[in-house]
């Protein structure tokens, strides 16, 4: 009686030990991993030129006041995330009655849930750092109404990144997929009608750069308009008589024809 | 007895206007917007959104050039008249703007406007683009080609005409190009080209049309101070004849000088930029 006791107690000690030595084994190692992964996330980010590109905008100014980086806090989000997943498979080697249905599942859905906040991180970053340029660009037009588009364009850049992250941990986004298409769609077809003169001309203007067909200083006749070419550009022809000066746009150049008048 | 503070006061007293030229940012907000005397800022650029603000084209160094543009502008906008006194603050040895040492007095009158700013503002060509082939015509006087001094003519604006009032020497090197003044590789191939003995041709928005031109204006009653070369003739001619404005690099003196409406505008030592 004794005998079957004491077997029944080692056998339970000596198999319930290796299988947390394992899991121990496993954990540390999962760590050790994890922590050079961030590590080497952090460096490779560093080497790709990351803080250079990331710097100015308004996620990176928040990062700073928590005393970190966005390399930083991609590289944490990384490492924490392997921390998880170590623990997760430490749990099922341990073999734990804790890794039930459940448990699986929220290990199979946990890293989607980082590659979602990973997307919507970089979203935030490519967000913010497409203003700036735009903004930039901007710049040399001086009018305050253009404010609107690098935020219209920053935020259209947020949705998306939004749409991907909850795709990504399985939300149902069809209707969000739907409003982006009309939103795109609005967006072109304003597009195409508000600029259709300004394509066809800016068409036709690549054509009089490319080949010249006249140059400054060729006396022409476009469209009943006679003078001298004074200056030709992607939208516009500048064309010059002795008191008037005609600007013309380069769609009604290739409507109508050019007369070089020969003198 | 007068104290030391009196030879200031003597200067500021009873001024209808105070203009800065390039403040710094702590000089701006000090002076910027006195009680009872408006203030106008004449600077290359505006950061502190100057209520009163005339924007220099280049750095002119010489004090009384700048003075003179900043006054013309200013009459032009409208901010002081003839007939007003107004105080003048700026550096004139040392480049640091945190440093003003120089106040000068002047009474504004219509016998200023020597044409120094409507030369840049009122003429056909983009004021950047005159202001741009200033910069070239001065780094070409500076260094010349292969360290001898070398002589250039521009016109620029109103290119169309300038073409019709001229011919070409030999072939165009700049046929089916797209080079405009202010490009990164324009200074080295103005340099290469400013060889070829002729005018270059730039239109309105910077656009270099041609290169090798003789021009052939009709130089009647162009009024050029007696001296000056063949090359300074034609340039102030040309803008006799047509709306352009010609910047001429001497080769003889080194110094560069604009014409327009066929007389002397303005006249700069490479040197002293």
């Amino acid at each position: 009686m004794y005998q079957v006791t004491s077997d029944a107690v080692r056998r339970v000690l000596t198999g319930v030990s290796t299988r947390l030595w394992l899991a121990g084994v496993v954990f540390v190692a999962g760590v050790v991993v994890a922590v050079s992964l961030g590590r080497l996330t952090a460096g490779a980010l560093r080497r790709l030129g990351a803080p250079g590109v990331v710097e100015g905008t308004a996620f990176d100014r928040t990062t700073r006041r928590f005393d970190t980086t966005a390399v930083g806090i991609v590289s944490r989000i990384v490492t924490y995330g392997s921390v998880v997943v170590a623990g997760f498979a430490a749990l099922s080697v341990a073999g734990t009655r804790a890794a039930t249905q459940f448990w699986t599942s929220v290990a199979e859905f946990l890293p989607s849930v980082f590659v979602a906040l990973l997307i919507l991180l970089v979203g935030l970053i490519v967000g913010d750092k497409v203003e700036l340029v735009v903004a930039e660009r901007l710049k040399g037009v001086k009018l305050p109404q253009t404010g609107v588009i690098p935020t219209t364009i920053k935020y259209s850049v947020f949705y998306v990144a939004v749409l991907v992250a909850l795709s990504q941990v399985g939300v149902q986004t069809l209707s969000l997929v739907v409003l982006l298409a009309a939103y795109v769609v609005a967006v072109v077809v304003v597009g195409v009608v508000a600029f259709h003169t300004l394509l066809t001309s800016a068409a036709a203007g690549v054509y009089l750069l490319l080949n010249q067909p006249y140059v400054i200083g060729d006396q022409v006749r476009i469209a009943g308009h006679r003078g001298i070419v004074q200056e030709v550009d992607l939208l516009v022809t500048h064309v010059e008589s002795d008191s008037e000066e005609y600007i013309l746009p380069n769609a009604l150049v290739f409507r109508e024809g050019v007369v070089r008048v020969r003198t | 007895m007068g104290s030391l503070s009196d030879v200031s006061e003597t200067l500021v007293a009873d001024i209808d206007g105070l203009v800065l030229f390039s403040p710094s940012s702590g000089h701006h907000q000090q002076f910027g917007s006195l009680d009872d005397t408006p203030v106008v800022v004449v600077a290359t650029e505006n950061p502190f959104d100057a209520e009163r603000f005339v924007e220099l084209p280049l750095e002119f160094d010489d004090v009384q050039d700048r003075i003179r543009y900043g006054l013309e502008g200013a009459m032009e906008h409208g901010f002081v008249e003839e007939g007003d006194v107004v105080a003048c603050s700026a550096a004139t040895f040392g480049d640091d703007p945190d440093t003003p040492d120089t106040l000068v007095r002047i009474r504004v009158d219509e016998g200023m406007r020597s044409g120094v700013y409507a030369l840049f503002a009122e003429s056909r060509a983009d004021p950047s683009v005159i202001s741009d082939v200033f910069e070239v015509a001065i780094e070409l006087g500076k260094k010349g080609q292969k360290g001898k001094p070398v002589g250039a003519l521009f016109t620029v604006g109103d290119a169309g005409k300038v073409m019709n009032k001229s011919r070409p020497l030999s072939y165009n090197p700049f046929e089916k190009s797209h080079v405009h003044v202010g490009d990164p590789i324009v200074n080295v191939m103005l340099k290469e080209f400013s060889r070829l003995d002729g005018a270059f041709v730039i239109s309105d928005s910077g656009k270099i049309v041609s290169a090798y031109r003789y021009l052939e204006p009709s130089a009647e009653g162009v009024d050029i101070p007696k001296g000056l070369g063949a090359r300074h003739m034609a340039g102030g001619a040309i803008t006799r004849d047509t709306n352009a404005t010609a910047i001429v690099l001497s080769e003889s003196d080194g110094l560069v000088r604009a014409f327009k409406g066929g007389g002397l505008i303005l006249e700069l030592d490479p040197e002293d930029y």
